[in-house]
């Protein structure tokens, strides 16, 4: 019962931010001089409505379930993974890479280079997790590996890998290489979102069932008292971030080989820093990450429909997303507007000391 | 007399209502009843005390009468007007002044700055400092504080800016004073000067409430004094009509054991050996300076001093947790000098921390996760990596009993629990396994006056047990109570060492505050 309790208290605040989003979206609405009802009615429909606008929200939601992850474990060691982004490049090129290159069967190829887009991610996150150990702040770190990633990425795209399309990029990957699809009327959608739920479980088993998850929260909460108990902060902060590189690294690969089929140049945008605002949403909790992956996924599927339907452009959607994080984050102008006391309910997003700085 | 003043009552003061009147005061947070209708009045000239245990309630109290917070119902009345005290300008503007235990000053700025402090007095646009050192020099000749207005605050001893404290609320014509564990931080001579000046106070027309959980404190200087207990009034005595164990059993709601019971020392070999010891603290500066120290089994071995003289980097370079500069630290026999926590713990080296919301728990787990910080990867808590929640719960629940760490529910959060509960949990933790030594700094500091009985009933089975244990306190109570040998820490070196049985608070409250002659001005 004090489970369900918690849990409920938990939801409280996002559910709050997204409806006071909600309440302010439609005051744009109206402001362009269109229905609210109708355009929230296809924003929904275009998200949720039929099979098909699942298949797309699912579509959307799944790399972010895995950059969402590459925030929220890295936070339980009081650190921030910005990286999310490079480490998911990284993640696809490898996942290609080994996809292309690879001889054998299908299956056999398909795992490998899922493993080996996993690995690439946990590389990618191992250096900035290796650099704070000398001190280097890891917030700066990740964000300039982005850059490194990203146009390291688009290279191997372009010169060993380069494909014979007319679009720059690699080949697609062989057929029975490709991640299959869920079918069932859900258009593109495909088994990388079955493996984002896995991913979840066990991000949640390893954080709050494992020695090591033991270790990685109480180097997040109280590093003085990990300290004491012959804890290692470094060792632990260095194995959370190359952990959320890792996630991030299976969320560029499954999108690769799942569904594109090979890195185009450009390949994909925001990935990484949107799921920033997913794990920002889903509290820093593997299940709020998946909660929080169909959210900002549903809202973008939806506001193409949105945009057709009633002509209130696409940006909308992206203004809605900004507001529900502000309000997510900005614990006390809720509390000031729902006239409650936000004690406890701001678990998950706030920092308090931990490896920073 | 009536207890409860409202209305006009006649008073040994003479005068009519009372200067201040909380009637009825609830506050709740959550669930959680904080003040429970309390009635509580201070009479003209009047010093009161106001007395109860951590979470008792006299810190709301006295934060909804500072505007701080606000009651749920009740009244305050200000000479028998009602005020409403909105936020502390308010209870400013209304003469309230409150000195706070944790000090708001800023080092960096003279005496007479800090004082004038969000009420400058200015000539045109700029701060007109003359004046305010003149205003700050007439308070503090008025009222007995001497001070210098000029001095820089980072300075000066606690026991002084304490007085700069006190002079920001009579810059602000404070008419009733309140002091939140004022004597926390001070020597002995300088807890009888501040009663002096407090008495002081009293002749030219203020009325003080003090809040504490020193009980015998109270008595001295106090005229009447009220107990809180889980958020009700107990009961407003006069302290001449009292005595310390009244107190006590009002304030805990049972018969408590003020002088547990201890047997004469029966001291074995040297357990506990550190030679040389130079630690610095957290800016780098040295804060331990060649001490050398041994315990025997089976000995308690008090470190008396003023807060703040090098007792935490003390504490943590024996325990494992902060580096020494030079010196050696042996349990046993062994050298455990280049050992961690984790390493020493093994070795047998227990450890109680001062701080313990940060250092000795993890706030946010719980306490069953708590109860195993030092063992969490080790079988039953764990197999092959993962954690055992069965183990770890029933371990948690039977050092929960053992200990009678309150609420007795292994999935609390630590932060729930009172200060003295956390304390508990702590030295259930750190006692069980029955270590070689034990480091205690300040094993009791902020605990209820229960949980102390049962804190001091453990460290002494432990002694008996052939444990040689190291306690830092702050308290010369405790001290008194629970020590074999005695030596005092300032400034980081040892400046006397002396037996139980022969040490004073004259004595000790000289070498505490680092002079062998007289008593600083």
């Amino acid at each position: 019962m004090a489970q369900v309790r918690a849990i409920g208290r938990a939801l409280i605040f996002p559910v709050i931010a997204v409806l006071l989003a909600f309440a302010v979206g439609a005051l744009v609405i109206v402001a362009t001089g269109n229905n609210v009802l109708a355009a929230y009615g296809a924003l929904l429909s275009g998200g949720f409505g039929s099979l098909q606008s699942l298949g797309r929200t699912i579509v959307n939601a799944t790399p972010l379930i895995f950059t969402g992850l590459a925030v929220a474990v890295p936070f339980r060691a009081g650190l921030f993974n910005i990286g999310g982004e490079g480490q998911l490049f990284i993640g696809a090129i490898t996942g290609v890479a080994v996809g292309l290159l690879m001889p054998g069967p299908g299956p056999v190829v398909i795992v490998a280079a899922i493993v080996a887009a996993g690995l690439g991610g946990w590389l990618w996150g191992a250096i900035p997790g290796l650099l704070k150990v000398f001190g280097a702040h890891e917030v700066i770190t990740t964000i300039m590996l982005n850059f490194v990633a990203i146009n390291l990425a688009y290279w191997l795209a372009r010169n060993p890998l380069v494909g014979e399309g007319l679009v720059p990029g690699t080949d697609f990957v062989p057929d029975p290489v490709r991640i299959m699809r869920l079918g069932g009327g859900l258009g593109a959608a495909h088994y990388g979102f079955v493996l984002g739920i896995v991913a979840a479980i066990v991000a949640y088993l390893l954080i709050w069932r494992t020695t090591k998850g033991y270790e990685i929260r109480a180097v997040g909460l109280a590093p003085g008292a990990a300290r004491y108990a012959g804890m290692s902060v470094a060792a632990n902060g260095f194995l959370a971030i190359a952990l959320g590189g890792m996630f991030a690294g299976f969320g560029g690969g499954l999108e690769a080989l799942g569904t594109f089929g090979k890195v185009s140049v450009p390949f994909v945008s925001n990935l990484g820093f949107n799921g920033i605002g997913v794990a920002l949403l889903g509290r820093n909790h593997p299940a709020g990450v998946v909660i929080g992956a169909l959210f900002f996924g549903g809202l973008s599927a939806g506001a193409q429909q949105m945009q057709f339907a009633t002509g209130v452009p696409l940006d909308l959607s992206d203004v809605l997303l900004a507001i529900v994080l502000l309000f997510v984050t900005a614990t006390k102008l809720v509390e000031l507007l729902i006239g409650r006391r936000a004690r406890g309910l701001e678990a998950g997003t706030k920092l308090e000391g931990g490896l920073a700085g | 007399m009536t207890s409860n003043g409202t209305g006009a009552v006649t008073t040994s003061t003479g005068g009519a209502a009372p200067v201040l009147s909380m009637e009825a005061i609830t506050k709740a947070f959550g669930g959680n009843v904080a003040n429970d209708h309390i009635d509580f009045d201070l009479r003209r000239g009047e010093v009161h005390g106001l007395l109860g245990e951590n979470g008792a309630g006299k810190s709301t109290l006295m934060k909804i009468l500072y505007g701080l917070y606000k009651a749920d119902s009740g009244r305050i009345l200000l000479n028998g007007e009602p005020a409403s005290i909105n936020n502390p300008s308010a209870a400013v503007a209304a003469g309230i002044g409150m000195v706070h235990q944790h000090f708001m000053l800023v080092p960096t700025l003279t005496v007479a700055e800090n004082v004038v402090l969000g009420a400058e007095p200015s000539r045109g646009v700029l701060l007109d400092h003359d004046g305010a050192q003149r205003a700050v020099a007439a308070l503090s000749e008025r009222y007995g504080l001497k001070v210098d207005p000029a001095a820089r605050v980072g300075d000066l001893s606690v026991g002084l800016q304490q007085r700069v404290e006190v002079l920001k609320a009579l810059y602000r014509d404070a008419r009733i004073l309140v002091l939140d564990e004022p004597t926390a931080v001070l020597t002995p001579q300088e807890t009888e000067d501040l009663f002096g000046v407090l008495r002081g106070f009293v002749d030219e027309g203020l009325s003080i409430i003090l809040i504490t959980h020193k009980l015998g404190e109270l008595l001295g200087v106090s005229d009447r004094i009220t107990v809180i207990r889980d958020g009700k009034v107990i009961d407003t005595v006069q302290a001449a009509q009292t005595d310390e164990r009244q107190l006590a059993t009002l304030m805990v709601g049972r018969e408590v054991v003020l002088q547990v019971e201890r047997s004469p020392a029966d001291a074995g070999d040297v357990r506990l050996d550190a030679r040389g010891l130079d630690v610095l603290d957290v800016t780098g500066k040295p804060a331990v300076k060649g001490i050398d120290l041994q315990v025997r089994g089976g000995e308690i071995l008090a470190v008396a001093g003023v807060d703040g003289n090098g007792q935490v980097e003390l504490a943590e370079a024996l325990a494992g947790i902060r580096p020494v500069v030079s010196g050696t630290v042996q349990v046993d026999g062994q050298d455990v000098t280049a050992l961690d926590a984790g390493a020493r713990s093994d070795r047998g080296l227990a450890y109680i921390p001062e701080d313990r919301g940060g250092k000795g728990l993890v706030s946010e787990f719980t306490l069953a996760e708590n109860f195993v910080l030092k063992r969490y990867d080790q079988a039953p808590y764990a197999t092959r990596g993962w954690l055992r929640g069965s183990a770890i719960s029933r371990y948690a629940s039977e050092r929960i009993a053992a200990f009678d760490v309150r609420p007795a529910n292994a999935q609390a959060t630590a932060s729930s629990l009172s200060g003295g509960n956390q304390q508990k949990a702590i030295v259930a933790r750190e006692l069980d396994g029955d270590p070689a030594v034990l480091v205690a700094n300040q094993p009791t500091r902020g605990v209820d006056v229960g949980a102390i009985e049962f804190i001091h009933k453990q460290l002494l089975a432990q002694r008996d047990r052939g444990a040689a244990i190291l306690m830092i306190s702050l308290e010369l109570d405790e001290i008194h109570q629970l020590a074999d040998r005695i030596v005092v820490l300032c400034d980081g070196r040892i400046v006397g060492e002396v037996a139980a049985e022969d040490a004073t608070d004259e004595q000790l409250g000289l070498w505490m505050a680092g002079r062998t002659g007289e008593i600083e001005q």
